[in-house]
């Protein structure tokens, strides 16, 4: 791959509830915070081509056609425009797709908006709706819920490593002590592993949701938006942006079977392994190279598992590590310093750029003070769509 | 007028499928066989064979799902994936006292369910 593509422009909204505002006005303040951080707002009409990343807004909100909404609602007209669905790995896939639109020679400045508003429906018609993203027959049909899948996957874990729910628990203290630090989070608050897990009154805090995971083994519902601006680090118009790029390394996909049950072993997520092997494989770095990672913990069991198969741990050993502190700010490998999905939140279409939005923040040096990883090199960003069986890595470069 | 309806109520049952070129099993039905690459026309299932999923079989794994939305009356719904002697496997409902024991054999059975809106649909229940 010879094209030197790179992010010039990162914009992002605080994650939480969005649900009194339009769901194209949400995904246009982070389109607009984007341009804004790359030099200004007159630089949209420097876009080859816009791409939108959002799972559902159809059920959501009673939209479609979200990418032809918001090159109007941005004045980008006659600017192309598409609308990128991978489930809650949108995002990452509409990067992945202004990469190639780049890499092909067809533009050479791509806006990459994403969002979701989520919290207008009750809580359980989101997961309902979510959930829509199983196989109809086989899963939906049974009543099954992602919190449902994660719960079954969680259990076989725990039988066959030997993780407790204590593990899970010190996960989502370390997600939230980060979210606490991050203006973009919808949990703001830190949580001690006192409340929600050792404490007399932890089961009532930190109750079930699908055994054995908790609350905090959980990510919030929340509303929300980022985009990022890439650029051909080689055409004359890289020059018109402010900022110096933070280059896309390697950004690699892959795909696994649409029922959970299918899988030749169900703990492991071939997906991730494979588009993690292809990331590094196009960035020419190993794991040990990355100085941060945003994982996708939907569930915290995700972070674990995903940790496992992009290689920073063996396989079963992730908790361990997690009880050593090896993965918090200052750790030998520090994951989700966003707080992750778990405290920054999951609007799902919008997860993908949102995670980017952090590495490109770490590789900066622009993370608020207590999270800011000290001099990182690569960061490594994995996005989920399905469970598991549609998935999109990351890797950028700080050169 | 004979109305066939009043011959009483058909049993649900939820298909496996054979490929019939080269004998591999799947659940839910394919549209290639992974096995050696033959098509399954969904109209005529020529070259397949389609058989009732169902009886004794292994969990694998089981959760409890808490706080169940409008429709379902219940405080909680199990969930498990198991394992035919076939060696499919399939996800669905969990209904015993108490906790289900991993590596247990369940009877698989099914119903029809119409907890969420529309037409009601075929759900398996390991008991
Ligand atoms: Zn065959």
């Amino acid at each position: 791959m010879s094209a030197r593509i790179g992010i010039v422009g990162i914009g992002h909204c605080r994650f939480g509830n969005s649900s009194e505002y339009d769901l194209v006005d949400v995904i246009a303040y982070s389109a607009n915070d984007a341009f804004r951080d790359a030099g200004g707002l007159h630089l949209r009409k420097e876009v080859d081509q816009v791409l939108v990343g959002n799972m559902a807004a159809g059920m959501f909100n009673h939209q479609t056609s979200v990418a032809s909404a918001l090159v109007s609602r941005m004045d980008m007209e006659p600017c192309p425009a598409e609308l990128v669905e991978n489930g809650p790995a949108s995002g990452a896939s509409a990067i992945r797709l202004g990469y190639m639109a780049i890499a092909s020679g067809m533009a050479d400045v791509v806006l990459v908006a994403a969002g979701e508003v989520m919290r207008v429906v009750s809580g359980w018609e989101a997961t309902n709706i979510v959930a829509t993203m199983a196989h109809t027959e086989a899963e939906y049909n049974m009543g099954l819920t992602l919190p449902g899948f994660a719960g079954m996957f969680t259990r076989l874990y725990m039988e066959k490593y030997g993780m407790t729910e204590r593990d899970l628990a010190l996960v989502a203290v370390k997600d939230h002590d980060n979210g606490a630090k991050n203006i973009y989070s919808h949990v703001q608050l830190p949580v001690t592993i006192e409340a929600i897990a050792d404490g007399e009154n932890a089961n009532v805090v930190n109750n079930y949701v699908a055994e054995p995971l908790r609350m905090y083994s959980t990510c919030p519902i929340s509303d929300g938006s980022a985009a990022v601006i890439l650029v051909n680090m080689d055409s004359p118009k890289a020059k018109l942006f402010a900022k110096k790029p933070i280059r896309i390394a390697g950004i690699a996909s892959a795909t696994d079977t649409h029922c959970v049950h299918n899988r030749k072993d169900p703990l492991v997520l071939d997906a991730v392994r494979l588009s993690s092997e292809k990331a590094y494989a196009m960035a020419g770095v190993g794991p040990k190279d990355i100085s941060v990672a945003e994982l996708h913990d939907a569930f915290v069991i995700f972070e674990l598992l995903n940790s496992e198969e992009v290689g920073f741990f063996e396989r079963g050993k992730s908790f361990l590590g997690v009880r050593n502190g090896e993965t918090e700010i200052g750790g030998r490998i520090p994951i989700n310093t966003s707080g992750g999905l778990k405290a920054k939140g999951h609007p799902v279409g919008a997860t993908g750029v949102s995670q980017v939005v952090e590495l490109v923040r770490q590789l900066r040096g622009e993370a608020e003070e207590g999270r800011q990883v000290k001099d990182p090199k690569y960061g490594m960003a994995v996005n989920f769509g399905g469970f598991g069986n549609n998935v999109v890595t990351t890797i950028l470069a700080k050169d | 007028m004979i109305d066939f309806s009043v011959y009483g109520e058909q049993t649900p049952h939820i298909s496996g499928y054979k490929c019939l070129k080269c004998g591999m099993l799947f659940y839910p039905a394919p549209m290639v066989c992974k096995g050696c690459g033959a098509h399954r026309d969904p109209v005529t299932g020529k070259h397949w064979e389609q058989f009732d999923l169902e009886g004794p079989c292994k969990l694998l794994t089981w959760t409890r799902v808490w706080n169940l939305p409008e429709g379902f009356n219940r405080k909680f719904l199990m969930f498990g994936m198991v394992e035919f002697p076939n060696g499919l496997r399939a996800s669905g409902r969990v209904e015993c006292e108490g906790d289900p024991v991993i590596g247990a054999t369940m009877d698989a059975t099914v119903v029809e369910a119409d907890e969420r809106p529309g037409t009601p649909v075929k759900v398996f229940v390991f008991r």
